[in-house]
């Protein structure tokens, strides 16, 4: 289905459009919350709130501001982050510092490897620790790049040409498989 | 700019990953607008977000998927009910309208929004001129007054000149000239005495004295039969000024002695600078 259509049917309230995007993107869009959120359960909450809000909010999006799936997986990405950063979710969880992340990426990769994808860890393997590392802070846990760049004092170009190789890196591996 | 500088600052991607403000979004897409390499790029992004994503997505479970629908399903049946009661209609024409009346508000705000910049540039460069020009009239008027001074000056200058002059041509004056020859103070002093002597008018002009301190000043003498009488005191540093003195008679002679500020009651003869003697 073209995107053209597939909007004009979200915003039709086609049930069976909405059946369509849920199968075509849900892997993608939750595997972005996921990366974000280690506990399955509270992820397919997230999730499920996030899919809702995406075809009731159709309207909001914007062609002219690039595709649908960006729009979906900035509408997954903020509500995984704001849940991370709610009372609720602090108090389950303690890893609050990009530190804590990092390690946490490294620990519990296990359970977000799954058997239909390659993992996040597996993906992330031809990255070099620079490149790995302003992903995870960005793409993974929500940090604006400036946040980035001011708490580990790095330049701002820095930060962001290391988020540019490092998606140049994954489309290549992204390719291959 | 260079475009490909743009392309690999690293920007593009964080507009895809939603990190830009609202500001820096709007340029973003401007750029894309204008540069078609630029919106590649951003679509290339775009769909590399995505291939990372559906490799390494996780599928949810079906009970999820269960539940969506469920909801989605609820929120569907709600909407057709509103639907059926003709206000699709309504939107419809709402939408119909919508778009021929954006364009003109659209050509509007951006018309309105280079009149601002135009009027705000200019005002910008008037104001900037404005300054500039109320600094040249304030050094203008600086000048002015420091004009206005120095012809003040000249004409007391003249004035005091002109009575000189005029008591010179109508009185009936001997230049007596002193010198500093001779004397140990100054040899090069030159020094003219005009006497009249039946005004007993007495002018000075100073033709070569040198400058002194603050503590002392030259006195003229008027040695005449009861010895010398202070006449005046002369000032070195009016060259060519006549000076006029205090009336002097029976002089033989004339002198400067340097004596200490105001003068003395009589010459320190070890100070004689100039001496001229009445032929």
């Amino acid at each position: 289905m073209e995107e053209q259509a597939l909007v004009h049917g979200l915003r039709a309230r086609d049930s069976k459009v909405q059946e369509y995007l849920y199968e075509k993107y849900s892997k993608a869009l939750f595997g972005v919350i996921s990366r974000i959120i280690f506990d399955r359960d509270i992820a397919e909450e997230v999730f499920h709130d996030a899919f809702i809000k995406i075809v009731n909010k159709i309207d909001n999006y914007d062609e002219s501001k690039g595709r649908i799936y960006t729009w979906m997986a900035n509408i997954c990405r903020n509500s995984a982050i704001d849940k991370t950063r709610s009372k609720e979710f602090s108090k389950m969880s303690k890893t609050n510092t990009i530190d804590a992340y990092v390690y946490g990426m490294e620990n519990d990769s296990g359970t977000a490897a799954s058997v239909d994808g390659i993992g996040v860890k597996e993906l992330m393997d031809d990255l070099n620790n620079e490149q790995r590392f302003v992903m995870e802070c960005i793409y993974f846990k929500g940090y604006t790049h400036t946040e980035v760049a001011e708490e580990y004092s790095l330049p701002l170009g820095t930060v962001k040409s290391r988020i540019r190789s490092a998606i140049k890196v994954l489309k290549l591996k992204a390719d291959k498989i | 700019m260079d475009i490909q500088d743009y392309i690999s600052s690293g920007k593009l991607e964080l507009f895809v990953l939603g990190d830009l403000n609202e500001t820096e979004q709007q340029e973003v897409l401007a750029m894309a607008k204008k540069y078609p390499e630029i919106e590649q790029e951003i679509t290339a992004i775009e769909e590399a977000m995505l291939a990372i994503d559906e490799v390494s997505g996780i599928s949810p479970s079906s009970g999820i998927k269960n539940k969506i629908f469920e909801t989605l399903e609820a929120e569907n049946k709600k909407h057709s009910a509103t639907n059926t009661s003709a206000k699709p209609l309504q939107k419809e024409v709402r939408l119909g309208k919508e778009v021929p009346l954006s364009n003109p508000w659209k050509t509007f705000a951006v018309a309105a929004s280079v009149v601002a910049i135009v009027s705000v540039t200019a005002a910008v460069y008037y104001a900037n001129q404005y300054s500039d020009a109320e600094e040249r009239l304030a050094i203008s008027f600086q000048q002015n007054g420091v004009l206005a001074e120095e012809v003040q000056a000249n004409q007391v200058k003249l004035k005091s000149l002109d009575t000189g002059m005029e008591k010179f041509i109508t009185g009936n004056f001997d230049k007596i000239p002193m010198k500093g020859e001779g004397f140990p103070m100054q040899e090069d002093a030159l020094v003219d005495v005009f006497w009249d002597k039946e005004s007993k008018e007495v002018l000075i002009s100073v033709n070569q004295l040198a400058a002194l301190d603050e503590e002392n000043d030259y006195q003229l003498w008027a040695i005449g039969e009861d010895g010398p009488i202070g006449i005046g005191l002369v000032n070195p540093g009016k060259r060519i000024d006549l000076q006029t003195m205090n009336i002097a008679s029976g002089a033989q002679a004339f002198a400067i002695t340097i004596e200490p500020k105001g003068g003395s009651e009589s010459p320190t003869l070890e100070k004689l600078v100039v001496l001229g003697e009445v032929s």
